[in-house]
């Protein structure tokens, strides 16, 4: 007996579950044999698609891929792409959930500042394919009364990010990436946290270290809070400094007044 | 579409040439709605760049949301080609312009498909009035792998249509039960059967456009510079043979 012709939908969802599930025997079922297997045929589409992805997570995870052995970042990255599909077809915006699957993949256990290496990774690859938006413009900010000043809300980049991570993530990423191994030698991984500042300038990716005030200053002013209530936080941040460096490093793309007076 | 240097490297170089973008994300096959936020995507580059030509791929990626990553296959049925001349008329609609769909390679074909591969180009391109980028060696390979004649294949796409050519080297894998099936993986020399059917291709179509495809494995500069001056020299001979028919 012959079996209807699937329609379209049915047939992309029985190739899903050949390429993503490994079940073969529905699309199999819908093709050519020809001389060839069917589902040798499927696993032709299957490796390309773990191959993209896996290729995907090495160009947004350079230092992990290094510091493990090739076998087991592949290995990883097989299992972590049955977990976690690309919701979108720019594969720059693929495996953030890469850096937390890592925190309980067993066979990387004895490496626990790699989930840390990995999440300052993706902060750095969010940083390099954030869109171009033009930093805020000092002089509309110097502009504002005194009032209106203390009032200002901040807008971050979207290039900025902030992370803080329990190992030196920052300075084993440095090493690893530039193959120096007597600085990773030198890197005491139970040093302490880190409280860490990424965003894209000129120049390139800047990650760049403060102090646990100060990260927790700029990270009230990321959230929006108006100067003097993130300012009334942050006592010893040294926070005009600050601000003033990270106004001048462009890590704002704009500003507004909040309307609530100071009491 | 993001921001950062890629972006920049390739407005620098834009100044000094003109470029042809080149989808592989639209899946324009897709049995479900086309993904508007990436339509939206590619047309934020098309306007930042403003390339010479625009062209996806006659396949499809995404199912249930998910983007497999992959130049998938499809039937080819009345269903499909409809679907396709949807997702062509949207996307040129949104992109304010032509599109050329790229004929792929494939590695299998399904039991229901009923119009030949080359008619349903045909057909996609004169109901939208897309043009085609004719991948010379996804002929090639598709023609290999399922034994079809290559050069019926070429005499059979709309001349006015081809807007733009591509070549690539192509591997040849040994399956575990001793069959061959040819890999369109951008990874080598253009195959001399290939180089041949592309002065075919060219003494059809006329001087069009031509790209070489190396993004895997890729070269060392002067292996990409020789094969390119090689298809610039079949591409000037046929520019001539091209001008003595038009004269003619």
């Amino acid at each position: 007996m012959n079996t209807p012709a699937p329609t379209l939908l049915e047939l992309q969802h029985a190739v899903y579950r050949s390429v993503v599930g490994r079940d073969d025997a529905e699309a199999a079922a819908c093709i050519v044999a020809d001389g060839i297997d069917p589902a040798a045929r499927l696993g032709i589409y299957r490796n390309t698609f773990a191959s993209v992805l896996t290729n995907a997570l090495k160009l947004s995870y350079p230092a992990v891929h290094r510091l493990v052995a090739p076998e087991c970042f592949e290995g990883a990255a097989r299992l972590f792409i049955e977990e976690e599909l690309p919701r979108c077809a720019n594969l720059d915006h693929y495996g953030a959930g890469f850096p937390d699957f890592l925190a309980r993949f067993p066979p990387v256990a004895a490496l626990a500042y790699l989930p840390d290496v990995a999440r300052l990774e993706w902060a750095v690859s969010r940083a390099l394919h954030a869109p171009d938006v033009p930093p805020l413009d000092l002089g509309r900010l110097a502009a504002l009364t005194e009032d209106e000043q203390a009032r200002v809300c901040f807008a971050p980049h979207p290039s900025a990010g902030l992370l803080h991570a329990d190992y030196p993530a920052d300075s084993i990423w440095r090493a690893v990436l530039a193959q120096d191994d007597a600085a990773l030698a030198a890197i005491d991984p139970a040093s302490g946290l880190v409280w860490l500042l990424v965003h894209r300038t000129e120049n390139g990716i800047e990650v760049t270290r403060l102090s646990e005030a100060a990260w927790r200053f700029t990270e009230a002013l990321f959230a929006g809070r108006p100067l003097h209530s993130a300012l009334e936080d942050a006592p010893g941040a040294k926070a005009h400094v600050l601000l003033a460096k990270h106004l001048t490093a462009g890590c704002f793309a704009g500003f507004g007044v909040s309307d609530n007076a100071i009491s | 579409m993001g921001g950062g240097t890629s972006l920049r490297y390739l407005e620098t170089i834009r100044r000094d040439y003109p470029l042809s973008l080149h989808g592989v994300g639209l899946s324009l096959g897709s049995a479900e709605d086309i993904d508007a936020a990436h339509l939206t995507r590619v047309r934020s580059v098309v306007e930042r760049i403003e390339p010479g030509l625009v062209s996806e791929h006659v396949s499809w990626s995404v199912v249930g949301g998910a983007y497999l990553a992959d130049l998938l296959p499809l039937p080819m049925t009345e269903e499909a080609l409809d679907v396709v001349c949807r997702h062509v008329e949207q996307a040129q609609v949104c992109l304010n312009r032509r599109l050329l769909i790229e004929n792929p390679s494939t590695y299998l074909r399904f039991c229901h498909s009923t119009i030949p591969e080359w008619e349903f180009l045909s057909r996609v391109a004169e109901r939208t009035g897309c043009g085609i980028l004719c991948d010379v060696n996804n002929i090639y390979v598709s023609a290999c792998n399922h034994g079809w004649d290559a050069a019926t294949y070429l005499a059979a796409l709309p001349r006015a249509a081809v807007g733009e050519i591509h070549l690539a080297g192509h591997a040849v894998k040994m399956l575990d039960d001793g069959q061959t099936l040819r890999i369109d993986d951008h990874g080598s020399r253009v195959a001399p059967a290939v180089w041949a059917l592309y002065a075919e291709a060219l003494a059809r179509f006329g001087p069009v456009p031509t790209l070489i495809e190396w993004d895997t494995e890729v070269p060392p500069l002067e292996v990409l510079l020789e094969e390119a001056a090689r298809a610039a020299a079949i591409l000037r001979e046929a520019e001539g043979e091209y001008a003595c028919a038009d004269a003619a």
